[in-house]
């Protein structure tokens, strides 16, 4: 499906690209070309292999199968070091910058102008920042000069000298992974004015994002890629919207496995009015009893952060949150437990399970951490989870097992059975199916309904897009830390859900 | 409008902790010398001054290795067994071949020589085989350790006067141990400014990062420990220049002492801020605190305690300063 190319030798080409994490395919066989003087936009759904691909051109990942090509010559690049001496630079989406060091310092790291001795030259370093940030010093806002420290910026500013430091190596070859994300609109503006320089000198770029409109405001070509596959490669001016989207969801779309619904009640079971945070804008949703509430759209937009927030994991700026109709101060997390609020990770291994510890450690250490028991009634504790491991068909050879010896879906139970035993009304679920298998995935997909019907309200997050619609009511999708679009009962699609969830949004953040 | 308020970036102060790691160390030692000099009023004779010096320098030079160390946010608990290890080293080659001036220089080359090679076993473990640091330098400093007692079970031997007489006198009339510190200041200094430093502060402050910029990690690691065995090297020779004879057991009290030293000069555990003038600060603060508590004249069962309490308030000062400046 690749396109006719528009002159005799890519500068890029990756063909037959295969990559597999454990038992997952991340990549299927991709096929891409990028041109001298090209932006080239890479879209696609959650989990369609386009973070993948550029790990492996940019050299952090290897590719098991497959062929990249520099200039017509083959290359395999062990490490990020070798892609960068071969030009390729690369904008990481969660910043590759030091924290402690300054703004010159990051920019420049590993190629500071050198003067006498080979030594530093700091005056030269300073005056090639100050050089650098020049041309962004309209839209920077605030005061940010060579030597203050990346830790004092803002998320905005961060990403622009993340910006700077890509191109501070001077790359014939750029990918910029989501390089706006928390950029306002000016701020865009002079990132893009900078690609037209790039392009006419030359240089390619390829372009990840999740605004639609920055596709064909930016892209002179677009590549789109569903499940490890490359699917469409076009130029922009001959498609639309509703063309790429589609391209992205896949014919398979009628077959939504539409689930039981579930009878949420009229009851409020959790309010949230305006909540801000650093990652969330105005955040506003009602929740019923008994219901299923989706978050989606593409990864990072804040979906997590408002489910952390909820929980009071992270700090909120304004809002308010209505448990029951009573307001809930969310200041750490065993306040909102004693509210009865449960918080489910799917990544078990940093937020959920003690690994080495016994399963019944593993399951009654909710319990322990609300109600500040001090000592451990054994007997009485078995009692309160017997009904929990047997609602799960939790499979152990003994409570006094490690955690750690059980499969990942059995873990995520361990991890479920705890928070059940505390009794939640409010169930936070964030990405909990993450690497497990199907058979588990059903059997917490009938746990959830069974919650439902007794009117347990879940809030679900979850990167399998096929999950979130056919197990949630409602859906809201995420985009740049604000929601912009709900999808109640037909309109569930995958279409709708990555119209979406490649909306303008948050462009007008900070005007 | 939250992103107009998060935008506004204070101007970056001139002067400060942030720049100066170092400030709250430079005041404890201004106060220790104070304090030091009304309990002992020879303390600002020069010639006093000078033997405090010698008698801190190994300190002061482990403390400046194990900072490029930390720096990384590694660690080296070896560094202690590296000064024991080269201490004997030496003495056993000059004694061995009969104090000669080619043996003194044979002795002092294998010393620095071997010095490297420790740094660079830690190295290789740490950061290409990628052992857990704390863990692999105790078991590294136990085998140092354990060849410095296969070499000279007990202490003793000797070097010739013109050694240790050269250590204890001038060159161009200034005391050779002042030098020795001028150099080693000169020397953080240099290394302050080369990319290599850029590097070491990015690998500590964010590996990840460091690594996805080609920062090469492992390389830039390994430097580091290397340059801890070298100043501990340094170390363990001005040790022979001092005691004029070898030690299995000299260096031991040192590891924890320099990791002490790098703290209190407010060189981060976490990596990527602080350095070597905090460090050596540090290491003379620690050197104060028992003169001060020698010439208080307490008794013995008290300088433990006394020792223990200054050093937390000494810490305490530093972490209450870097709170203020975060809020």
């Amino acid at each position: 499906m690749r396109a006719p190319a528009l002159k005799p030798m890519p500068v890029l080409e990756a063909s037959g690209v295969r990559k597999q994490f454990g038992g997952v395919i991340a990549l299927a066989g991709a096929e891409f070309a990028l041109e001298a003087g090209e932006v080239h936009a890479l879209i696609g759904s959650n989990g369609c292999g386009k973070s993948t691909l550029c790990k492996i051109i940019a050299g952090s990942v290897a590719a098991d199968a497959g062929r990249v090509a520099l200039n017509g010559k083959p290359v395999v690049f062990a490490s990020p070091r070798e892609a960068a001496a071969a030009g390729i630079g690369v904008f990481y989406q969660e910043l590759s910058l030091i924290p402690e060091m300054t703004v010159a310092q990051n920019i420049y790291l590993g190629r500071e102008p050198r003067g006498r001795a080979g030594l530093v030259d700091r005056d030269a370093l300073r005056e090639a920042a100050a050089g650098a940030l020049a041309q962004f010093t309209a839209v920077l806002g605030g005061r940010v000069d060579p030597e203050t420290r990346v830790a004092d910026l803002s998320a905005d500013q961060s990403q622009i000298v993340e910006i700077l430091k890509v191109l501070a190596a001077n790359p014939r070859i750029i990918i910029f992974d989501e390089a706006t994300a928390a950029l306002d609109r000016n701020q865009v503006d002079a990132v893009f004015q900078r690609i037209h320089a790039l392009k006419a000198e030359g240089r390619s770029v390829i372009f990840i994002t999740h605004r639609m409109d920055e596709v064909f405001e930016i892209a002179d070509r677009v590549t789109v890629m569903r499940n490890g596959t490359t699917v469409m490669t076009r130029p922009t001016a001959d498609t639309g919207r509703d063309e790429l989207v589609t391209a992205m969801v896949g014919e398979a779309i009628a077959g939504r496995s539409n689930r039981a619904r579930h009878a949420p009640s009229e009851d409020v079971a959790l309010e949230v009015e305006d909540l801000n945070s650093e990652k969330l804008s105005a955040i506003s949703f009602k929740l019923r009893r008994g219901e299923i509430l989706g978050l989606g759209g593409l990864h990072g937009q804040g979906q997590s952060e408002l489910l952390r927030a909820l929980f009071g994991a992270t700090p909120i700026r304004t809002g308010t949150i209505r448990v029951g109709g009573q307001p809930l101060k969310p200041k750490g997390p065993r306040k909102a437990m004693r509210r009865s609020i449960a918080y489910i990770s799917g990544d078990r291994a940093r937020h959920g399970v003690m690994a080495i510890r016994p399963i019944f450690e593993n399951l009654v250490v909710s319990l322990l951490a609300r109600d500040r028991r001090l000592t451990v009634a054994r007997r009485r504790l078995e009692g309160e989870i017997a009904p929990i491991i047997e609602r799960l068909k939790l499979k152990f050879s003994s409570l006094e097992a490690a955690v750690s010896e059980l499969s990942g879906g059995n873990q995520q139970k361990v991890v479920i059975g705890r928070w059940l035993a505390t009794k939640p009304t409010v169930l936070l679920l964030d990405d909990p199916t993450k690497g497990i298998d199907i058979r588990t995935k059903d059997d917490l997909y009938a746990t959830m309904d069974e919650l439902c019907s007794q009117g347990v309200s879940i809030v679900l997050h979850s990167s399998d897009d096929e999950e979130l619609l056919s197990v949630a009511d409602r859906v809201l999708v995420f985009n740049g830390g604000r929601i912009v679009a709900e999808l109640t009962g037909e309109e569930r699609t995958r279409f709708a859900l990555y119209s979406a969830a490649y909306a303008a949004g948050g462009t007008d953040a900070g005007a | 409008m939250q992103a107009l308020e998060a935008r506004v970036v204070a101007p970056r102060p001139r002067f400060s902790r942030q720049n100066h790691p170092y400030l709250m160390a430079a005041v404890v030692f201004l106060v220790l010398c104070v304090v030091n000099a009304v309990l002992q009023p020879s303390f600002l004779r020069p010639g006093v001054a000078v033997s405090n010096v010698a008698a801190f320098l190994p300190m002061v030079l482990v403390a400046a290795g194990q900072t490029y160390v930390v720096l990384a946010s590694d660690i080296d608990l070896s560094a202690g067994a590296i000064v024991s290890l080269v201490n004997v080293v030496v003495v056993s080659i000059i004694d061995g071949m009969g104090g000669t001036g080619a043996s003194v220089a044979l002795g002092l080359t294998t010393g620095v020589l071997l010095g490297l090679l420790c740094g660079a076993v830690n190295g290789f473990c740490v950061a290409v085989l990628r052992f857990q640091p704390i863990v692999t330098t105790f078991a590294t400093g136990i085998v140092f350790a354990g060849f410095a007692l296969w070499v000279l079970p007990e202490a003793g031997k000797q070097v010739p006067a013109e050694f240790y007489l050269a250590y204890a006198g001038a060159f161009l009339g200034v005391p050779t141990v002042i030098w020795i510190l001028l150099g080693v200041i000169a020397v953080a200094a240099l290394l302050a400014r080369t990319r290599f430093y850029h590097a070491l502060r990015a690998t500590g402050g964010n590996m990840q990062a460091a690594y996805q910029t080609g920062v090469p990690v492992a390389r830039v690691r390994i430097g580091a420990y290397v340059i801890c065995g070298l100043f501990s090297a340094l170390a363990g020779l001005s040790l022979v220049g001092e005691t004029a004879s070898g030690d299995p057991l000299i260096g031991g009290a040192l590891t924890l002492s320099s990791v002490t030293a790098v703290v209190l000069g407010g060189t981060a555990l976490s990596g990527c801020v602080g350095g070597v003038v905090g460090s050596i600060l540090g290491a003379f603060i620690l050197g104060l605190i028992n003169n001060v508590i020698f010439f208080a004249q307490l008794p013995f069962e008290w300088q433990g305690l006394v020792q223990g309490v200054i050093i937390l308030a000494a810490l305490a000062g530093g972490v209450v300063m870097a709170r203020s400046r975060r809020d």
